[in-house]
């Protein structure tokens, strides 16, 4: 399988209240296609930020991060942009769906930045509703959906552009025991299906689900199993 | 999509939204108001100058119609000179001056103008006939109603009137034979018009043949400051007030109105450009977080800003609609204040609706609505993604 | 009153020229002066009739500053004291005058003159000077009417900005509101914190507006001198307008802060969480 994320000497600092912060230090990290890789670690210890590094949400202080062969850290913020929107997914672990928007309109959300015409978006939008099981609350707003269902909506809207890669930063976090597996089952899904998965978590079930696990300490890389 | 994420965001705080309408109305109103009030003078002043389709007028030297007591002697030596010149249609000479109806128990002092009938062009018959003999006058409703008079009904008037000593100098009977509007009178103004000679004689200045102003028609195409100049130059006793001359006279006497547009205007528009940037922030800053998520699954930074500014035009632009409906009615009333202006025409409007008026008024607004709107935005799109969702999930 | 206009013509001051009697002095207003770029001491002709040019030479004695007076605004006039019997004698007025104006000892003084005089007079009527005052100035209350106007515009469109605002300033801390409910602090505790902060901010805001109108005025005074060149004053800043503008910020800013924090202490603490 061919790699879709490569990491070399990835360092991320940043200034806190006058301290320097060395959030990641100096990681090398290759994921390859149809990968389900989880990263774990105790609290603090630089995976959040790893992630969005990964994501190109976030630049790296020093090193080089390349998704698909295409070197994140060398591009603008324009094309940045374009690149979160057609080739990476991002799930967070607090949601963040639109309030104001029905579940549908939340999923369409991308697709209608991606310029994608509007019955072909409202479509789309209705299949992945389908596939996370979640037809029947097209039309509900966030606050009429319960956390489990509200975090599905947004792996749906993830999943919107047919990224390549979905990342996930603790997708579990807000989520009982029951609905979290769900969850797991739904990850477990998708990368069956050929989506490569990055997972952030503290979550024992969503890391075992995985087939790497990727641990990290005091911002580096230390172990993989 | 983005608006119906701005019309989605607008009405998940309704009470607030209102508001801010509300406010940007007023401030739309009264925005409107003065750029009326700023033009409308000028533009409602020009029109009664050329109402009649006289260009220019020639006062005593030295004044301004109407200005003074001061007269033009000669007037008919002066009639027949102008008319040499071939720019020039018509001539109007015009005497004001003052007469008093004597009633059995009271005297009731009137303006009186003295006019060539078949020329001039300072009122409008609505009702009966205009002057024809030397016995005739016309007068407005004013008059007719402050002695009780109509048409048909003779009426002796004085010229000279003491009022502690109930005596004349000369008078003379006259017939009302028509109703007139007089268009250069406030509202209020008795007012009288009899045959220039009729008025000179009652005057005792038939020898003089003195006249306060004259109306001058000029041919089509003929250059009203060409037509000043020969004027000037072989007219010594008199100034030529061209309509452009008239209102540059008019924009400085009144000056006070068009500046006051100016900074009440300014202070309008400042108005609703803090209202809507106060709201833009503050729906913002509330929206900090699904902002950074926005830009993290791929919505670019200028579709963020559009989306922001949409709900800043949105909110701009209903209060402006609405604020134009307000305006006219506050311009009204407020028109209504001015018009007791003392001296001034009442055909004259402080406050006068142009569409060009209307169409300005919008444009500044959604300017406003958009300058207010776009730092805001552009900030909040601009923050750095992971940093601002680490901040939301610690907040 | 009867206005009289006379032309002034400029002869020149060649002492050589002049007529042997001795030319009366006149006084002219600062604007005519700097027009004409007259001076004290410069000879100039004055004609009551503007179709001649023969008349008075006379000798500017004076330059006078004008009153502030409101009904000379935006009248580009000029104004000439002469003596009386120059003016009769230009004018062709012959051994008459417009009015008398009279100075009395008091206001009992007055009533006894006014009483005298008209009871005596023959072609003329006495008036105090106030009830003249009050006749003319239809203008002033025409203005002052617009300003009041205005003014109430101004006010309501000011309160609807003010409570829009503290609405939303209170709004945007409807989590930190909703956080202390769930803590157990009490409706009229954040009431009371809420309004307070509104009345400091209110305190605060027309201290600044007062210096902002206090600077505003002067500036509006100054200019406005020189554009009409008067020593008027356009626009004045009392006592009695300050505490008024005070007031009703206080007023509108408190209640607006009021209205603000009672809608938020009455919404549940998990609505506005957003749950």
């Amino acid at each position: 399988m061919s790699t879709l994320v490569s990491l070399r000497d990835v360092t991320r600092d940043y200034a806190l209240n006058g301290d320097a912060v060395h959030a990641v230090r100096g990681v090398s990290l290759d994921i390859a296609e149809g990968d389900y890789a989880a990263i774990v670690g105790p609290s603090g210890c630089g995976k959040s930020t790893l992630l969005h590094l990964i994501g190109a949400i976030d630049q790296p202080s020093a090193g080089s991060v390349t998704i698909g062969g295409e070197r994140v850290d060398a591009l603008n913020d324009r094309e940045l942009t374009r690149l979160r929107l057609r080739r990476v997914g991002f799930v967070f672990q607090r949601f963040y769906l639109m309030p104001m928007l029905s579940a549908r309109e939340n999923v369409e959300l991308p697709m209608a930045e991606a310029g994608v015409p509007k019955a072909e978006r409202r479509k789309r939008a209705s299949e992945l509703l389908g596939y996370v099981e979640l037809s029947h609350r097209e039309r509900h707003r966030p606050t009429q959906l319960s956390g489990g269902e509200q975090q599905r909506v947004a792996i749906a809207r993830a999943l919107a552009n047919r990224p390549g890669l979905l990342l996930a930063d603790e997708p579990t976090g807000e989520l009982d025991a029951r609905t979290g597996a769900e969850i797991v089952a739904l990850f477990e899904r998708l990368n069956a299906d050929g989506t490569t998965i990055v997972v952030v978590t503290h979550d024992e079930g969503l890391g075992r689900a995985a087939r790497r696990m990727i641990h990290m300490k005091d911002g580096r890389v230390v172990g993989e199993e | 999509m983005r608006v119906a994420l701005a019309t989605a965001s607008l009405r998940r705080h309704q009470s607030r939204t209102l508001l801010a309408i509300v406010g940007v109305a007023i401030a739309a109103a009264m925005l409107l108001d003065m750029v009326m009030l700023s033009t409308g003078l000028r533009e409602s002043f020009r029109q009664l100058l050329v109402s009649r389709n006289f260009q220019m007028r020639l006062a005593p030297r030295g004044t301004l119609p109407f200005d003074t007591e001061a007269t033009i002697g000669g007037a008919g030596e002066i009639n027949k000179l102008l008319r040499t010149n071939p720019d020039i249609e018509e001539v109007s000479p015009v005497l004001g001056s003052s007469v008093h109806a004597m009633l059995l128990d009271r005297a009731v002092t009137a303006f009186a103008l003295g006019v060539f009938p078949a020329v001039q062009g300072d009122y409008r018959i609505m009702d009966g006939l205009d002057l024809r003999d030397a016995s005739d006058v016309v007068a407005n409703a004013d008059f007719l109603d402050a002695i009780g008079a109509r048409l048909g009904d003779t009426i002796s008037f004085a010229t000279g009137y003491d009022p502690q000593l109930r005596t004349s100098q000369r008078t003379r009977r006259l017939i009302v034979t028509g109703r007139a509007r007089f268009l250069y009178l406030s509202t209020g103004q008795p007012a009288v018009a009899l045959p220039l000679a009729a008025l000179q004689g009652m005057n005792g200045a038939l020898r003089r043949d003195p006249v306060s102003l004259f109306m001058v028609r000029l041919r089509a195409g003929a250059s009203a400051d060409t037509v000043g100049k020969w004027v000037t130059r072989n007219v010594r006793t008199v100034n030529a007030i061209s309509t452009e001359k008239a209102l540059a006279t008019v924009d400085e006497r009144l000056s006070y109105f068009r500046q006051i547009a100016y900074i009440l205007g300014a202070v309008s528009l400042a108005l609703g450009f803090l209202l809507v940037t106060t709201l833009v922030t503050v729906s913002v800053n509330e929206r900090i977080g699904e902002i950074a998520v926005m830009r993290a699954i791929g919505v670019s930074r200028w579709h963020v800003v559009q989306q922001i500014l949409l709900e800043g035009i949105a909110i701009t632009l209903t209060g402006a609609f609405l604020g134009l409906a307000l305006g006219l009615v506050t311009a009204r009333f407020l028109n209504s204040i001015l018009s007791a202006f003392p001296g001034l025409p009442n055909a004259i409007d402080f406050f006068l609706f142009q569409p060009r008026a209307a169409w300005t008024s919008l444009g500044l607004l959604a300017g406003c609505g958009i300058a207010a709107g776009i730092y805001p935005a552009w900030r909040a799109s601009s923050r750095p993604i992971a940093l601002t969702l680490r901040e939301e999930a610690v907040a | 009153m009867l206005i009289f206009l006379f032309t002034l013509a400029l002869q020149g001051t060649d002492r050589a020229a002049l007529p042997q009697q001795v030319p009366r002095g006149i006084a002219i207003d600062e604007r005519l002066a700097a027009d004409s770029k007259l001076r004290v001491g410069d000879m100039a002709v004055i004609t009551g009739d503007p179709d001649t040019s023969s008349g008075d030479t006379v000798r500017i004695a004076a330059i006078v500053r004008r009153r502030a007076d409101p009904s000379e605004i935006a009248r580009s006039e000029y104004r000439v004291r002469l003596h009386l019997d120059q003016l009769q004698s230009l004018t062709g007025y012959g051994d008459r005058v417009d009015r008398f104006a009279i100075a009395t000892r008091g206001d009992s003084s007055t009533a006894r003159a006014l009483a005298a005089i008209n009871a005596s007079a023959f072609g003329f009527r006495a008036h105090r000077s106030a009830d003249i005052a009050v006749e003319t100035s239809e203008t002033f209350r025409v203005v002052s009417r617009f300003h009041g106007a205005i003014g109430v515009i101004t006010i309501v469109a000011s309160a609807v900005f003010l409570l829009c605002v503290l609405l939303l300033k209170v709004d945007e801390r409807r989590r930190d509101i909703a956080a202390l409910r769930l803590a157990g602090i009490s409706r009229s505790t954040i009431m009371r914190a809420v309004v307070l902060e509104a009345a400091l901010i209110a305190v605060l805001g027309s201290g600044v507006g007062v210096a902002l109108g206090w600077l505003s005025s002067a500036g509006v005074n100054s200019y406005y001198q020189g554009v009409y060149r008067t020593p008027l004053k356009f626009a004045l800043v009392t006592s009695n307008i300050v505490l008024l503008a005070v007031s009703l910020s206080l007023v509108l800013g408190i209640g607006a802060g009021a209205l603000a924090a009672l809608r938020l202490v009455r919404t549940p603490p998990l609505d506005l969480l957003g749950r």
